[in-house]
């Protein structure tokens, strides 16, 4: 257990005990404290050689396209889907505002053509009403003489033999 | 005093080169027994793999050994038999771990006699010293299963002392 793994150094007693117990039935001697591995030469160039394999790997090795570049490489779509939805929600602000313009113009022409309606109606009553008013004085007047002429004399012409006047010559005489 | 930041996954540079010292020869050992072919490089490309994360390894050792073990049946794929083999350790020379020498004939037929599965955890954790948290990661499968495994192989190793079924004098 002397090897340099920190998560070996807490084994249960139990499973110690279990050890010793198979290596007994196996006839094996009991576990022997495992002496440190002299680092030779040799074994440290090795591993420094797989270390230095393990950098250069890691800095070359095609890396999976994390979260992040995901994000960034959506990131255009994104702003041009805001920049859309901005554009919609600005278009639906500017409809609504004409509708509400159109709908005011609406309203104010309904409003004046009632009120000309109402003008209207008031002139044809005071025309009515002063027609009768006409109507009654020209009642109240003298009736109107009759379509023809007539002119007034102080005495009514007597003419010999005519009751009448001749008002119209013969032709030729 | 500013604590100085690990540059490896086993500490400060010297902290890194004497677990390599000490843990080379076992990852090579332990990448033959599987058959492995070039069971150096696959202990040498194990430990870039390691320091290449650049996330932070809970257990550098059992990270180790779990590469070592793919990294080997993965050289084996074509081979049918991918459990852990012993043929190893019974060829002198080819396994040239201190604990091969340690067992003899008869640790290693008792070995050879239990179940592929339970040999193989039972090597990890009676003579590689690893502890359960670490085989698990190595095997990829739960803690719980770990140990089962490990009773069950101490419980064949039972009936192998106790052929008969009687009571087991080492208990």
């Amino acid at each position: 257990m002397s090897w340099s793994d920190p998560a070996r150094r807490f084994e249960p007693a139990e499973d110690v005990q279990l050890r010793a117990e198979l290596r007994e039935l196996l006839g094996l001697q009991p576990a022997p404290q495992r002496a440190a591995v002299p680092v030779t030469e040799e074994l440290a160039s090795l591993a420094e050689d797989l270390r230095k394999e393990a950098l250069r790997r890691r800095r070359t090795e095609r890396r999976r396209p994390s979260w992040g570049l995901i994000a960034a490489a959506a990131l255009p779509l994104l702003a041009a889907l805001a920049g859309l939805g901005t554009w919609g929600v600005q278009q639906k602000q500017r409809a609504d505002g004409l509708a509400a313009h159109a709908q005011r113009q609406e309203a104010e022409l309904s409003r004046i053509a009632a009120a000309n309606a109402a003008e209207l109606a008031r002139e044809r009553k005071a025309k009515e009403e002063a027609q009768q008013q006409l109507q009654l004085v020209a009642q109240a007047l003298p009736k109107k003489s009759l379509p023809y002429l007539v002119i007034p004399v102080n005495k009514p012409l007597r003419l010999q033999g005519e009751d009448y006047q001749r008002v119209k010559e013969k032709p030729g005489q | 005093m500013e604590e100085r930041q690990p540059e490896t996954p086993f500490g400060d540079l010297d902290a890194f080169h004497g677990a390599f010292a000490e843990l080379y020869p076992r990852l090579v050992s332990y990448a033959r027994r599987y058959g492995a072919t070039f069971a150096e490089d696959i202990a040498q490309e194990a430990f870039v793999i390691l320091m290449q994360r650049e996330e932070r390894v809970e257990h550098p050792t059992a990270f180790l050994y779990g590469t070592v073990r793919t990294l080997s049946l993965t050289e084996r794929r074509p081979m049918k038999n991918q459990n852990l083999s012993l043929e190893a350790v019974t060829e002198p020379g080819l396994a040239g771990g201190a604990d091969d020498q340690v067992l003899n004939q008869e640790v290693r037929e008792r070995m050879r006699m239990l179940s592929p599965t339970f040999r193989e955890a039972l090597w990890l954790f009676v003579v590689e010293g690893l502890s359960i948290r670490e085989i698990a990661d190595i095997l990829g499968i739960p803690e719980a299963t770990v140990k089962t495994r490990i009773h069950r192989a101490k419980a064949q190793l039972k009936d192998q002392l106790n052929p008969s079924g009687g009571v087991h004098v080492l208990v």
